[in-house]
């Protein structure tokens, strides 16, 4: 599948800001399967200081500074991304090894410490009372690995209700757990917590999916989101991923930006402004499927 | 005295290691000479020597802050007159052994933050280095150029049973306690020079040129004449004076996050004269602190884009960030076989035994031996402190061993050990405490080797049989000698010599505005207590059975007090009048009362401690001297006179403060904003004095004893004498201070000041005459034109003096106008209010 993507951020200072230094995590790079078509990004005003990097995971960030008085930063990301189908898309989960073993295997030092460093705990994701318990339920002795994470899959999907603005980035792992609510990245944080508590080691994915609009409705622009999932590390697959909020395994439809052990790594924009007032932030993201175009808005 | 030490060491506490004492109750040979000078001298005279060190210690301004306590900033440092001493055989084993841990930690350090081929080895578990915060993704791959990452190192190191020296901790982050380390050395050498001498103790000033020569080699651009700049958190900061004194000593600029900026992939210091580049930063800002933009986003201690800067190599970070990896306990378990592995020797100096509970026999151990264990996180911050298991209760216990089992990873066990202890002069007698030794060993670049402190600092515990020893918990400090010759014969390099006058030089924003307010509150206090002491002296006079209200002079007086303190209402409530002694004695000593003298004080202490590194040594006498005075000055408790006797006091010692500057300073930017805060406010209080006592129409004797005051008040009252010899006339009092151009106490005099101070500062280009000098003329003009004869009239319609007033509103106002511009044009760059902006609303999917 081919899909373009066009991310626009926008801040609005209360009062003008004489200096900010941002990073942005919004470039995507090639990964198994996904290609990178073509990638442009602009930044407005212009920076005085920008450059392309790579982070301790692997991704591509930007780094810019604007020193001069503005009361407004616009970046915009674009990007064209072949997506493929993943080689797990084949796999009969029931075939594949009971979880404890890649357990065991992630213990020993072959398995490298890139794999690794993904079973520990992170800012975000927190080993809380009873998670452990919550994981056990779908990954029972000798369950092989990828079905039982289909099960916590779809045990969150049915016990978390979707509820955009209950939550933010603050917003601890307890809560969302006590509460069972929360958006896609309090699920994908959730579900990480449950499998790395387990002693499995599983990473933060941050992209982009195509909203569908209901039949028969255009499709408005802008209202796509950003979103976040799952990948657990399967010997034989790597990375294998999974999407709470959808309860599916992800296909050639997800877009991947970044990596990293939760949001905090992946952050799409941040930066130290310096302002005596208040921020105002605006997202937009736009997903179009050029294989298969929706209606447009008229 | 020594004998009695000895024998109470023999039957005490057996077995022991002491320092002093073998264990027959003999003298060790390296501490023969000293034990002999101490029977010498006798405790009646020990006692006078340790005041002696205790003084040179306070003068010098040598202080340290503890946290949380309200009492707790600037408390004097203590420094025990029996030094630790370390004989030459001893002594070289150390050394040796210092330099083969730095250097193991070195290749340590560069695998982590490299290819990590340690951990794929199995040398260093995986979960040590990856769950420790101080394990930064951000510095991976980083280096600069060289083979030594680690620059600074210190051990702290304690003697064991066995008679070796152990290491109980790593320091590799941002290392503290040399400046103090330099202060107690020439403490002791003023108080004990030929103890010194005969002892042979060796110096330890190459440390500190060896660390110079290194941050200088280091620099990546400019390596003729680096800017070296020493970043601290600030003055409330533990070690703050080391900060202050080390960067005055070393030569290096000091600076808080708040002075540098980061622009174009450059740090730069805010200076008063503008941006400059900045080659080399030796921080004392902890790791996660240093940028805001990466590490952690609530710091306002750091540099925004810090790591940007680093990452481009444009500036040089000493200790590098990421290098508190190394403070982790953990890793004290595995370096006995990383030295054979890596190094092929074995290791020289024991760690403290250590069980890192992350492995499963360890953990095991841990859990059943942990009342004989002190029980260590191994991120060492204000939350995760050590504790010993023997002194918890079963509560404690069971919680400490639940914490353990769920993050095992994060705890180490290390054994409680009875480490030697070291004759301390503790309230008139020698006892044995235990001590800690903290060395101090610096890469030197130039020779690619790591060179080793003779001496260091050594602390002992506050109170008997207390073996965990800090500043923090009340330790007194030890200097440390090393008896015998420095085997290196390698002379020392001088080549940073010549670099260190020019960077002196730099004077940034910030420390330019605290000079000014120290010259405005330095002015500001000193008016204040004059005018008090007028005020206190004519009310000591009044009879009884007058209302003050009814005395126009005092009654005046008094308003001019509020008016020239900003203390509104004050005095101009007539209920206060009537019962003036409790607002005077507020006025006079409340410190939370903005414009109190006692408030005026405290924030000249602040600015001049703020400053202190820009002070000369005698000025920070001085400065201790109105410190004591200032604290005597709150303890008043409502006694007038013992206010008006603080109040004698104090006027001169401010006197005093202001003349070693006049005498000290280098007539150089600094000096000149000092000035021009101290003129700025003193022609702005003249001129509110003269308006507040001067401009009432009041009845002829009252209006002459005000005209007196006035004149007393501005030190002015001979000369009027002197130069009219007649009887006081508003005219000549107004000619007097405000139009004579000769006399000190006139406006005009103090604006003139104002503008010679600000034509010697730093102007921009093309700029004849700035801002604040147009207004200043402007002023100047006004005063010189100004018609005495109608100023000195009286209103009647208005029953008041309304010309003079009206006047001296128009000056007050030029005034405040010029302030603002000066402040605009040197320290308006200075605000550096920032705040963290991301992505924070979760995406709606």
């Amino acid at each position: 599948m081919n899909y373009h993507v066009n991310h626009i951020t926008d801040y609005i200072y209360q009062s003008p800001a004489s200096l900010c230094h941002n990073v942005m995590f919004q470039v995507p790079t090639d990964l198994p399967f996904q290609r990178v078509r073509e990638f442009s990004y602009s930044i407005f005003p212009d920076p005085s200081f920008e450059v392309v990097r790579s982070d301790f995971f692997e991704n591509k960030y930007i780094y810019f500074s604007i020193e001069r008085t503005h009361k407004k930063l616009t970046v915009i990301a674009e990007s064209t991304l072949e997506l493929l189908r993943p080689n797990w898309m084949d796999v009969d989960p029931v075939s594949t090894s009971p979880w404890e073993e890649v357990v065991e295997w992630l213990k020993s030092t072959d398995a490298m410490n890139d794999i690794r460093q993904f079973y520990l705990e992170s800012d975000h994701v927190k080993f809380v009372e009873g998670i452990r318990e919550y994981a056990l339920q779908s990954f029972t002795p000798g369950r092989p690995i990828m079905e039982a994470m289909l099960n916590l899959n779809n045990r969150i999907f049915n016990d978390f209700k979707f509820t955009p603005g209950f939550t933010d980035i603050s917003t601890p792992i307890e809560e969302v757990f006590e509460h069972k609510k929360g958006v896609c990245q309090d699920f994908a944080h959730f579900s990480l917590a449950c499998v790395r508590s387990i002693g499995l080691a599983a990473r933060y994915m941050s992209g982009y999916i195509e909203t569908l609009p209901p039949p028969g409705k255009p499709k408005l622009i802008g209202a796509d989101a950003s979103h976040a999932w799952t990948a657990i590390y399967i010997p034989g697959l790597e990375w294998v991923e999974f999407d709470a909020t959808n309860n599916l395994l992800v296909s050639d439809k997800h877009l991947r930006v970044a990596v990293g052990r939760d949001f905090a790594d992946v952050t799409p924009l941040k930066g130290i402004v310096y302002s005596s007032g208040e921020q105002k932030m605006k997202v937009s993201v736009d997903v179009r499927n050029l294989d298969n175009p929706p209606i447009e808005a008229i | 005295m020594i004998e009695s030490y000895l024998v109470d060491r023999m039957f005490n506490n057996t077995p022991f290691v002491d320092e002093m004492a073998t264990t027959d109750g003999q003298i060790s040979p390296n501490w023969d000479k000293m034990a002999r000078y101490y029977e010498r001298l006798g405790a009646e005279r020990m006692a006078q020597y340790q005041q002696e060190v205790a003084r040179q210690l306070r003068e010098n301004g040598v202080t340290y802050n503890v946290y949380g306590d309200p009492e707790g900033m600037n408390r004097p440092w203590m420094l025990d007159p029996i030094p630790m001493i370390f004989g030459s055989e001893d002594w070289a084993n150390i050394e040796r052994g210092l330099i083969q841990r730095a250097e193991l930690l070195n290749i340590v350090i560069k695998d982590l933050y490299g290819s990590r081929q340690l951990i794929r080895d199995g040398f260093i578990p995986f979960e040590l280095v990856y769950n420790h915060k101080g394990f930064l993704r951000q510095v991976d791959k980083l280096k600069f150029e060289g083979e030594q990452q680690l620059i600074q190192y210190s051990a702290d190191l304690a003697r064991g049973p066995d008679g070796k020296m152990w290491v109980l901790h790593d320091r590799t982050d941002a290392p503290s306690g040399a400046g103090y380390t330099f202060e107690n050395r020439s403490a002791m050498t003023r108080v004990f020079p030929d103890m010194i001498r005969d002892n042979q103790v060796r110096k330890i000033s190459s440390y500190y040129q060896t660390l110079k020569n290194t941050l200088v080699n280091l620099s990546v651009r400019n390596k003729e004449n680096p800017r070296v700049v020493l970043l601290s958190p600030g003055p409330t900061n533990e070690t703050f004076f080391e900060h202050a004194y080390l960067s005055s000593f070393m030569g290096f600029t000091l600076a808080f996050g708040e002075d540098l900026t980061v622009s174009d992939g450059y740090v730069w210091l805010k200076t008063i004269k503008g941006l400059e580049r900045v080659d080399v930063i030796i921080r004392r800002v902890d790791d996660v602190f240093c940028d805001p933009l990466e590490f952690r986003g609530d710091s306002h201690l750091g540099v925004v884009g810090l790591m940007e800067a680093i990452r481009q190599k444009k500036v040089i970070v000493i200790n590098p960030l990421g290098n508190r990896i190394l403070e982790n306990p953990g890793l004290m378990a595995f370096l006995p076989r990383l030295c054979r592995e890596i190094m092929r020797e074995e290791l020289l100096l024991p760690s403290v035994a250590t069980w890192w509970c992350g492995q499963e026999s360890e953990l095991k151990y841990v859990l059943e031996n942990i009342q004989n264990l002190i029980i260590r996180s191994i991120y060492r911050d204000g939350v995760n402190k050590s504790v010993f298991g023997g002194e918890l209760s079963s509560e404690e216990l069971y919680q400490l061993k639940e914490q353990i089992k769920k993050y095992p990873y994060l705890y180490v066990g290390q054994e409680m050990v009875n480490f030697s202890t070291t004759p301390s002069w503790v309230n008139g007698k020698l006892e044995a405490r235990n001590a800690v030794f903290r060395s101090y060993i610096v890469a030197d670049s130039q020779n690619n080797s790591y060179k080793v402190m003779p001496g260091g600092l050594s602390r002992t515990s506050p109170t008997k049989g207390v073996f965990i020893v800090s500043n923090q918990s009340g330790g007194i400090s030890k200097d440390t000698w090393v008896l015998g010759r420095s085997s290196d014969t390698t002379p020392t390099k001088t080549k940073v010599e010549k670099a260190a006058p020019v960077v002196r030089n730099i004077l940034p924003s910030r420390t330019g505005e605290h000079l000014f307010w120290l010259g405005r509150y330095l002015e500001r206090s000193a008016y204040t207590v004059r005018l008090m002491r007028m005020v206190l002296r004519t009310y000591n006079e009044v009879e009884d059975d007058i209302h003050i209200r009814e005395d126009e002079e005092l009654s005046t007086l008094m308003r001019s007090l509020t008016e020239l303190t900003g203390t509104h209402p004050g005095f101009t409530k007539k209920k206060v009048l009537r019962n003036p002694e409790e607002e005077l004695v507020s006025v006079a000593s409340d410190v939370n009362r903005i414009g109190s003298l006692a408030q005026c004080l405290s924030s000249f202490l602040r600015n001049a401690h703020s400053v202190r590194d820009r002070l000369s040594l005698d000025t920070w006498r001085i400065l201790d001297s109105i410190s004591e005075e200032f604290s005597a000055l709150r303890g008043a408790h409502g006694n007038l006179a013992r206010v008006y006797q603080s109040l004698d006091n104090l006027v001169i010692k401010l006197m005093g403060f202001y003349g070693l500057n006049i005498d000290n300073m280098t007539r150089e930017a600094t000096w000149h904003l000092l000035n021009i805060g101290r003129f700025v406010e003193s022609a702005i209080n003249n001129c509110v004095v003269l308006r507040s006592m001067l401009t009432g129409h009041l009845d002829v004797e009252a209006s002459k004893r005000l005209m007196e005051d006035t004149l007393r008040c501005n030190e002015s009252l001979v000369t009027y004498r002197y130069r009219f010899r007649s009887n006081l006339e508003l005219s000549g009092v107004l000619d007097l201070l405000i139009v004579s151009e000769d006399n000190p106490r006139s406006v005009i005099y103090q604006v003139l000041k104002i503008d010679e101070h600000l034509s010697s500062m730093p102007a921009s280009e093309n700029e004849t005459l700035s801002p604040a000098r147009k207004k200043l003329l402007e002023a100047i003009t006004k005063i010189r034109l100004c018609d005495l004869q109608k100023l000195s009239t009286l209103v009647e319609n208005k029953d008041s003096y309304a010309h003079l007033s009206l006047f001296m509103d128009d000056i007050i106002g030029l005034l405040k106008e010029t302030s603002n511009l000066v402040y605009e044009k040197y320290f308006n760059h200075v605000s550096s209010r920032y705040s963290m902006i991301q992505t924070s609303i979760m995406p709606e999917i």
